[in-house]
């Protein structure tokens, strides 16, 4: 393993920093990362014909080989993108039971949760409880149906789904990335459990650790299927509802 | 250095994991004693964060980072981050959420030997005695890799550029093929250190099934 390492103590790097792509030995496509759309894009200064990548989450990604990277987000993007998917306005504007989305585990997932909430015009206030996260999670086939269509010839219809659903909107776990320009598509899979906990009061490392070290139990079984279903939540466009039929 | 495979069922076996007892932290993982003791490798990777970003004490801010294929030279992805990017719009934003990354490459990665990873980054007004890294790579609960990085000594409020090479183990098509069909299930914990005492703690999931 090598290591090469240049300092500056003036804070000037002495290592050559390229803004521009480096030359690849093969054409390198440019892929869509999770981006921000932007109106304007900065022009590097020091090559004034280039136009500076595109960012995310203030980062500029300057090169991306698509023959292997397809896609980078930060968990910033991500919380972002789930809190748009559920409906949220950004901070107290979702219907979850808790004032802010970052209030603990249980409104961070209900949060990332879209299956939980209801198409508009209809918002159901969401139980923050993870178990009904759950629930909702099993639930994610069926339809949404806000009104009741009338039975014909005694038989009550469905309504079929449109092409303005938005949770027919393709997303897939795998090969959609982020190619198509969509942000959203690179939500795929769960949202990562360190970000679902939401804010965690650490105290410092060492007696952190020390607790963990006190702690030799085995955690209760259902805290660890708990566990099991929040890295298993997905985050699609679709909106998932079960009909309460009284 | 290949995988470490664990008995059907036993600890850490993620398939069993909603049916049976098993444990997430060994008896003997002291995280504590890292890096003098070698990190336990039966915890598989972290839910949760170590530390809280109030730890990184030395001002550690990382700035570009860059990764390239060593036998060919191709650049695979280059990114920076501006000085003057403003950091008064995050006031209202997880703080563990600039310590998480999400990577989806394409298949074609996993078939890469060798990986460059240049990293700059700049340090606050301490200086900063053994600088380490440990970062360790896992496929659900199984260890895939871990690597051990020493940035050694950093002089106050410099900028500093480093490159590390990734030796990534051989993996079988088994192994690769589960990972290119379950995204996000390889994740990865960066254990940073000063003097031994960890600092900072960055994760990232990786999904191998993005295409071109």
């Amino acid at each position: 393993m090598s290591l090469k390492m240049e300092m500056d103590v003036s804070g000037v790097s002495r290592a050559p920093i390229s803004v521009l792509p480096a030359a690849a030995a093969q054409p390198a496509v440019e892929a869509k990362a999770t981006l921000k759309p932007e109106v304007e894009r900065p022009r590097c200064s020091s090559t004034p014909c280039s136009p500076i990548k595109s960012t995310v989450s203030g980062y500029q990604i300057l090169h991306m080989n698509s023959n292997y990277l397809v896609g980078f987000t930060t968990g910033e993007e991500l919380l972002k993108l789930a809190h748009k998917w559920s409906g949220g306005t950004g901070g107290s504007g979702v219907d979850v039971g808790s004032e802010k989305p970052t209030a603990g585990a249980g409104a961070s997932v209900a949060s990332a949760c879209p299956e939980a909430f209801p198409a508009s015009p209809l918002r159901r206030p969401l139980d923050v409880g993870l178990h009904r996260a759950s629930r909702i999670y099993k639930a994610k086939s069926r339809y949404y149906q806000p009104y009741d269509i009338p039975a014909i010839n005694g038989r009550r219809r469905r309504r079929m789904p449109s092409s303005g659903d938005s949770y027919l909107r393709p997303t897939g776990l795998a090969g959609a990335g982020v190619g198509s320009g969509e942000p959203s598509k690179a939500l795929h899979g769960p949202l990562p459990l360190c970000l679902l906990r939401g804010k965690r009061a650490h105290s410092k490392s060492l007696d952190y650790l020390n607790l963990d070290k006190m702690n030799l139990r085995e955690p209760a079984a259902d805290t660890e299927v708990l566990q099991y279903q929040l890295q298993h939540l997905t985050l699609r466009g679709e909106r998932v509802f079960t009909r309460n039929k009284t | 250095m290949g995988l470490e495979r664990r008995p059907p069922g036993g600890p850490g076996c993620w398939r069993h994991m909603p049916h049976r007892r098993w444990h997430r932290k060994s008896p003997v993982c002291q995280p504590a004693l890292w890096p003098r003791q070698e990190p336990c490798e039966a915890c598989g990777p972290r839910l949760d964060y170590l530390c809280g970003p109030e730890d990184n004490v030395y001002n550690i801010d990382f700035t570009r980072f860059k990764i390239r294929d060593m036998e060919t030279g191709t650049v695979l992805f280059e990114i920076t981050k501006p000085p003057s990017s403003n950091k008064g719009d995050k006031r209202d934003v997880d703080p563990n959420a600039g310590r998480f990354v999400r990577y989806q490459f394409t298949p074609a990665f996993l078939r890469l030997r060798q990986v460059g990873a240049t990293v700059e980054f700049t340090v606050g007004d301490l200086p900063i005695n053994n600088f380490r890294m440990i970062e360790r790579h896992y496929f659900r609960e199984q260890l895939l890799k871990s690597f051990d990085f020493e940035f050694g000594f950093c002089i106050p409020s410099s900028k500093n550029t480093c490159e590390h090479i990734y030796e990534f183990p051989a993996l079988s098509e088994e192994i690769m093929r589960e990972m290119i069909h379950h995204p996000y299930e390889t994740q990865s914990d960066s254990f940073y250190f000063v003097d031994n005492k960890l600092v900072m703690h960055n994760k990232a999931d990786y999904s191998y099934s993005g295409g071109p």
